[in-house]
């Protein structure tokens, strides 16, 4: 026989030894004896058989004793005296006030046997209606942070509040000059409790500090209108809305009420809709929402703001300022934008997040001379969210320096950790007699302080806030104090000798609040229900802004000419950890950023231009470095939509200390803030950078490419779209057409009663990333790390996927890999657009997960879901192989009780958070999307036992509840009435893969976009084409994609 | 022949007995309904005892009392006002909702309960009829209780003595043996022989001869043992333990309290109705009664030691009859006897409420247990197959409203839980 191996076992083989050729057919070299064992030879029957019984007497016995394991004990115990309330299984609704950040918005508090569970937004509150962002479903986690100090302490030694007071009173009694740093103020009896604080010892003086300061905004309504105040801005009534670097959908002021407005004005069927034009120096979330787009220099924002001024000035027949000679962008675009904004003067808005009090006062002139004041910005209903005075704290700083202050207060802020000159502050705060923090954990500035009074977290307080002028939220403790923690306001009053409780601070304090209803005593338990009082909205005023600012013009254009090629720095914040105050949030920290995708870290936004002249790649490492301080081995994203020249950064990174989670994710990036101008500006131009040794690979849970050339987002301008309701769709519905006829796999599932079902407004998905932070506390998804996400196993149920549109310098859109680095035509890659799309198990009629899963574990339901049985799984994976939209998500490994997991389900107190309606699965086993299925079921349960039929939005899932845009409807599409049948019926919708005919439930509304270009050209022929190939191979529609 | 006349005069006796006491029987359900909380028929509770009410108080004015006593109390009736006073003046709770008839049903079950002799109340009636299959094992030890465990305990040690004497005797027995016959060559050499030699003994052949089988069998019974072991360790640890009847903290019996006394299961398990946890009852609840019910004729006058525990837990003083907040309150570790894998969701509301399932027909007959023990295997096979069987009741709730008629349409008057999706994976498994 030949071998073709060449190969041989030995010499034996090759020559056919006669032995080896017997042997070989045997697997044993010889057979087993059993035969000889128990044959009745020799021995006889007698001996064998004693033999054989004592054998088996003994494993008779060995069995018994193996059978005796005692039943683990599992103890059920009630309470001693049942709050009448409560009841076990059943979920308790507080109304209540998110404290994350000073937006406040109204919340409920879901608790279940007296431990809150999940946020969710407040729908009867008619300035938030429902909405809640991601750091606000975060925060929960917070509640639950091991991290937190568990007593009062002086010097690091755990004291008692007797001892500690005593001591404090002591030493406030004998201070010179005591100062209160706290984050914005806006809560009346706060204030009344500080008040009493200051009187008691008169040489107070309180200070606001916010780490990402809005300080010039307040202080430039003073200047303009003799208002001290934010004003209640009106997104809902603006036609144009006008931003210069504000961002007013992610970050900025109070995010989520914002977003509900700008929403409300992004509905197509509508007819109307607003136009959304974005200056700014990094791609923000609203920057990716906007219909026109345009990357700008921190250091030209001055003057393309005095360029705006001055045509809006031609247009309504004012002086411009200055002798500025005309800085225009390309397009025109100033001039377009003034048109626009002049066109729509009472009904458009100019916002600007810039802390430039110079920036801030030409917006008020620009918003003053279209006649917006007392429309979209209404300075008598103002907001209270953001307060910060940066020239005070920077005066403390000195002060404390210098030696004039000797006590501080830090009321939960951290400075020493945001303030952009922490080294000076440290100094200050050595020199200081007596230094208090009411902050959680050992943070940065706690470290530095001597007497530690922890606050209580805010689900664990009273509390009363003024977020809108004549909007009163309260707060109201869900939980007892799960360590031992005071309410600060509550220790002001300590020291200030009034020993009353604060609930009955608050009380008596809304006797005034309160004191036009009828009854004091139902209007504040009515309030405490509602979670907020409103007294009616004030009468808006319209207002002229009456400064001379042809001052600011040489300064501005002096700026733009000196740092016209210069790189510079400009700091954001992320959605999600914000300013730093929860970067100890494992759930926030592993929220992919919106845009970049980035987890666990910060890193500089490069442009592609900038890159490729600096040298540096996605990884490579630089340094930073600022008059104050030096960010070192900085990693590099190349971020398309980044302006030239500019590196933006985010703030809230590179703690160095504070818990677990939080301390060295990222690097600290406020050193770059600089002083000027009474404010703290969060751009520099005085910047130089260099290349650091080393590569670091960021973990990014979206990488290009996945879209493969398919038709995943659909989009038309607005004008196409009134011009046809099926507009850059058309495919969708020739295909519906086409998979009528289609053979299929399947069979059809017999659904009698309900078929739930989703819409996706891709019009309305701002991709802030709530519904991501509100899954993972509803389904108990575990946090995984930045080890893990790396190797793409993040565990995230509805994921955001952001797509990029690309276009080269002739404006024709990229639609080939190749053209990408194409030197001729180019990539301009500052320009983009973006879309956002929620990615969640499509629960498909023609599942192609089923059909693999060789156990059944998961199977489709009667109700139109697919169901996944983790107990079934045995972790084949097929499924996940098999789903076209990679929503699957695999347990790799024990993410509960695991030191490698340090995350919250690493510890008792951090697994409170767990909702026990949802299991929490176990290494090995895949899990995905159930459409809340726990929420379904309860839902129907509460119609059943109120003998009534399901009502449409009786049962919300947890993305849909918290969407601040309503970009997400769920509801029963076999109810024709239901809000989810009729977008299932609108002509914008579409399947995610239509050719593939796997029925999703799911159905995505075609991004419309309020621009004049033609999006969708081509789009006819293109569809025709496709039309033509679909009937020529019948049944492979989806080899051709 | 003696045997069929008593048979038939039972026969006779109990549809004679039926048909008179048929608004006994209606009294009974209402009487379980609303009075057991706080009235038995031999015993105190919150309110007096009932036995013989009917003699002591005419109709009407039981009429009057049990549609509102407050009102009869302030019209100056002296039997009411006599009557409030003895009971501490607690308010008994109106009852306007019963109608006449009503009210007169609960005095004639009162009447048919008071003519029994005391000790028959306790088998009268089992509650609840949809158990009628099951199978009374009162087995409510399982096979290793502690009787067992001690029987054993003894018979080793029997056995390690016999064994001690044996050894004795054998040793006496040979030393006079060799005293009688000295060693020679011949006779001591046969005795000598160990197995290790014996060329024809099973051992020698298994472990000496065919080293390799030996190991294999030896392994094999060590696998057999350990894997029966694990395989019991695991159905345990995850919940599958029919039979299991662990020692409470309080000898508290459900013989006595739903059996005998008949207080309605809701009483206590007041969650079963309302959502997923039927709930154990906090000892804030067991104090409303035991508040004054105190078992002291079992016990010399002095409380009942497992009443006491109750007062321990709450902090209560018997002797001043008063809460004592010097005391601390403990709360009471009962052990969980029905336990679900944390896979699986049950709600009682759904069972309970909507399905309208009795509690034995999961529990098995609990007016039974002085111990509870878990009657059924808590298993998915047994889950699914009353699944299979049972009816949606969808004619009489609002709920099934679009069900209810396409099931018309097609003809049909029933569905079962299966038919409406009640075996698919996702009903339970979330």
């Amino acid at each position: 026989m030949e071998n073709k191996n060449n190969y041989w076992k030995g010499l034996e083989e090759l020559n056919k030894d006669p032995q080896f050729l017997q042997h070989k057919r045997n697997e044993f070299a010889e057979g087993i004896p059993l035969e000889e064992v128990f044959s009745e030879e020799d021995g006889g029957l007698n001996a064998n058989r004693r033999d054989f019984l004592k054998y088996f007497g003994f494993g008779i016995s060995a069995v018994a004793l193996a059978a005796c394991n005692k039943t683990p004990i599992k103890n059920a115990i009630p309470y001693i005296v049942k709050p009448e309330n409560i009841t076990p299984g059943i979920p308790n609704y507080y109304a209540s006030t998110c404290n994350a950040c000073a937006a406040n918005c109204s919340i409920l508090v879901k608790t279940r046997e007296g431990r809150p569970i999940k946020i969710e937004g407040n729908n009867d509150s008619p300035v938030f209606k429902g909405a809640v962002c991601a750091t606000g479903q975060g925060a929960l986690l917070g509640l639950y942070d091991n991290d937190r100090f568990h007593a009062p302490q002086i010097d690091g030694a755990e004291s008692t509040w007797e001892a500690i007071d005593k001591e404090i009173k002591k030493a406030l009694a004998s201070a010179k000059n005591i100062r209160l740093v706290t984050k914005t103020t806006n809560s009346p009896s706060g204030k009344k409790a500080i008040a009493e604080f200051t009187s008691k010892y008169p040489s107070t003086q309180h200070i606001q500090f916010e780490a990402f300061s809005l300080g010039s905004i307040a202080e430039s309504n003073k200047i303009a209108f003799g208002k001290n105040v934010i004003p209640g801005y009106r997104f809902d009534l603006a036609k144009v809305i006008v931003s210069f670097g504000a961002d007013f959908l992610g970050t900025w002021i109070s995010p989520t009420e914002y977003t509900k407005q700008w929403a409300s004005n992004r509905t197509p069927e509508n007819k109307g809709m607003s136009r959304h034009i974005q200056f700014e120096s990094l791609l923000s979330l609203t920057g990716s929402n906007a219909d026109v787009r345009y990357p700008i220099k921190p250091s030209s924002e001055g003057v393309y703001l005095i360029s705006l001024y001055n045509k809006i000035a031609a247009l309504a027949g004012a002086p411009s300022l200055g002798n500025m000679p005309t800085v225009e962008l390309p397009l025109n675009m100033i001039e377009m934008t003034a048109k626009e904004l002049w066109a729509a003067k009472g009904a458009s808005l100019v916002v600007s997040g810039s802390n430039n009090l110079d920036h801030q006062l030409l917006v008020n002139a620009i918003n003053s001379l279209l006649n917006n004041i007392g429309t979209t910005v209404d300075l008598d209903n103002y907001s209270n969210q953001h307060f910060s005075n940066d020239a005070a704290f920077e005066t403390l700083v000195n002060d404390l320096n210098s030696g004039t202050v000797d006590t501080v207060i830090f009321w939960d802020v951290n400075p020493v950790y945001a303030y952009y000159n922490s080294a000076k502050l440290i100094e200050g705060i050595k020199k200081a007699k007596t230094t208090i923090t009411s902050n959680s954990s050992l943070d940065e500035t706690a470290e530095l302080c001597k007497y530690h009074v922890p606050a209580n977290h805010f689900l664990e307080s009273w509390n009363d806030n003024e977020p809108k002028a004549g909007y009163f939220a309260l707060t109201q403790p869900t939980i007892s104090p799960v360590f031992n923690t005071r309410q600060m306001e509550e220790s002001l009053l300590r020291w200030a000798d009034n020993n009353i409780a604060y609930y009955d601070y608050i009380r008596s304090n809304w006797k005034a609040v309160l004191s036009n209803e009828a009854s004091f005593e139902d209007a504040w338990i009515k309030s405490l229900h509602d979670g907020f009082y409103m007294t009616p909205a004030k009468a808006t005023t319209a207002a002229k802004a009456n400064v001379d600012l042809s001052g600011t013009v040489n300064a501005a254009y002096s700026l733009y000419t000196s740092s016209k090629t210069n790189l510079e720095v400009r700091l954001y914040a992320k959605v999600g950890v914000r300013d730093g105050s929860h970067a100890n949030n494992p759930w926030l920290q592993e929220l992919p950023d919106p845009i970049s995708k980035v987890t666990w870290d910060n890193y500089a936004n490069i442009s592609k231009a900038t890159a490729d002249s600096i040298g540096v790649k996605d990884g490579d490492l630089i340094n930073i470095t600022s008059k104050a301080g030096k960010i070192e081995a900085l990693p590099v994203l190349v971020q398309p939509g980044q302006p030239n020249n500019t590196i933006a950064i985010a703030v809230g990174y590179g703690r160095t200390s504070g818990g677990r989670v939080a301390k060295n994710v990222g690097k600290n990036a406020y050193q770059m803030a600089a002083f000027t101008n009474k404010s703290v500006q969060f751009n520099n131009a005085a910047i130089t950078i260099e290349k650091a040794e080393g590569k670091y690979e960021l973990a990014q849970t979206q990488t290009h490419h996945t879209i493969e050339g398919r038709a995943l987002i659909k989009e038309a301008s607005l004008n196409e779209y009134l011009k046809d309701t099926k507009a850059g769709n058309h495919d969708h519905h020739a295909i519906l057409k086409e998979n009528g006829n289609l053979l299929t796999l399947w069979g059809e599932h017999d659904s009698k009663g309900h078929k739930w079902t989703m819409a996706v407004d891709l019009n309305k998905c701002t991709g802030c990333g709530a519904c991501v932070v509100a899954c993972n506390a509803e389904n108990n998804v575990p946090v995984v790390g930045r080890a893990e996400v790396l190797k793409r196993r993040e565990m995230h149920w509805i994921r955001i996927d952001r797509y990029y549109r690309f276009r080269n310098k002739e404006n024709n859109n990229i639609s080939k890999e190749k053209e990408y680095n194409n030197p001729e035509t180019g990539v301009d890659f500052e320009n983009v657009s973006v879309v956002h799309q929620p990615l969640m198990c499509q629960h498909c009629g023609h599942a192609p997960c089923e059909t693999v899963c060789p156990v059944l574990a998961t199977v489709h339901s009667s109700e139109g879901l697919n169901h996944m049985a983790y107990n079934r799984c045995v972790g084949t994976r097929y499924c996940a192989n098999n789903c076209p939209y990679k929503v699957r998500r695999f347990n790799w490994f024990k993410y509960r009780e695991n030191d490698q997991f340090d995350f919250n389900f690493n510890n008792d107190l951090g697994r409170m958070v767990i909702n026990p309606d949802v299991t929490v699965r176990s290494r090995g086993v895949m899990e995905k999307c159930s459409f809340c299925v726990q929420r379904i079921q309860s839902g129907k349960l509460a119609a059943k036992l109120e003998n009534r039929t399901i009502k449409d939005g009786d049962v919300k899932t947890a993305c849909q509840q918290t969407c601040p845009a309503d970009a997400i409807v769920f509801g029963d599409i076999h109810d024709p009435e239901s809000n989810v049948a009729k977008h299932f019926k609108n002509e914008r919708g579409f399947f995610l893969l239509d050719e593939y005919n796997v029925q999703p439930s799911v159905t995505y509304l075609t991004k419309i976009r309020n621009v004049d270009e033609n999006l969708v050209a081509e789009e006819h022929h293109a569809g025709k084409h496709k039309n033509e190939a679909t009937q020529e191979s019948h049944q492979h529609s989806e080899s051709k994609s | 022949m003696k045997i069929y006349r008593l048979l038939a005069f039972v026969v006779i006796f109990v549809f004679s007995l039926n048909s008179v006491l048929a608004d006994a029987t209606e009294g009974e359900k209402i009487f379980k309904a609303n009075c057991t909380a706080c009235h038995a028929i031999n015993d105190k509770i919150v309110g007096p005892a009932l036995k013989d009410v009917h003699k002591r108080r005419n109709p009407e004015w039981l009429l009057k009392w049990i549609k509102n006593s407050q009102a009869l109390i302030k019209s100056g009736d002296p039997t009411a006002v006599a009557l409030y006073k003895e009971n501490n003046e607690s308010v008994m709770t109106s009852f306007e909702q019963l109608s006449d008839a009503e009210i007169k049903s609960i005095v004639d079950y009162i009447q048919k309960e008071s003519e029994q002799p005391a000790q028959t109340t306790a088998t009268a009636s089992v509650a609840g009829d949809g158990t009628s299959k099951t199978e009374s094992n009162s087995n409510n030890s399982g096979f290793y209780s502690q009787t067992t465990f001690w029987a054993l305990l003894v018979m080793t040690l029997i056995l390690v003595v016999l064994l001690f004497v044996i050894n004795k005797v054998k040793k006496v027995v040979d030393e006079l043996h060799a005293q009688k016959f000295p060693a020679t060559e011949e006779n001591s050499e046969p005795i000598a022989i160990s197995w290790k030699q014996n060329k024809a003994s099973f051992r020698y052949k298994l472990f000496v001869k065919h080293p390799v089988v030996g190991t294999l069998m030896v392994s094999l019974l060590f696998m057999l043992v350990f894997g029966l072991y694990g395989f019991d360790y695991g159905n345990k640890y995850i919940g599958v333990q029919k039979g299991y009847a662990p020692e409470q903290p309080i000898k508290y019996s459900h013989e006595l309290h739903a059996g005998t006394y008949k207080i309605n299961c809701l009483y206590c398990h007041n969650g079963a109705d309302k959502g997923k946890q039927a709930s154990i009852p906090s000892p804030s609840t067991c104090m409303n009664c035991h508040m004054h019910v105190q078992a002291k004729e079992k016990y010399n006058g002095s409380v009942s030691p497992e009443i006491q525990k109750i007062y321990n837990a709450v902090g209560w003083d018997a002797e001043k009859r008063a809460y004592d907040p010097t005391k601390e309150k403990t709360p009471i570790k009962w052990v969980r006897i029905h336990n679900l894998p944390d896979h699986a969701y049950f709600n009682h509301a759904q069972h309970v409420k909507i399905g309208k399932v009795e509690c034995q027909a999961c529990h098995g007959p609990i007016e039974k247990m002085p111990v509870v023990s878990q009657q059924r295997s808590l298993q998915m096979g047994w889950c699914i197959n009353c699944h299979r069987e049972a009816k949606v009741d969808v004619a009489n709730n609002n709920y099934y409203e679009k069900l209810h008629a396409k099931l018309k349409l097609d003809g049909k008057s029933m569905v079962t839980v299966a038919q409406n999706g009640g075996l698919e994976c996702g009903k339970c498994h979330y």
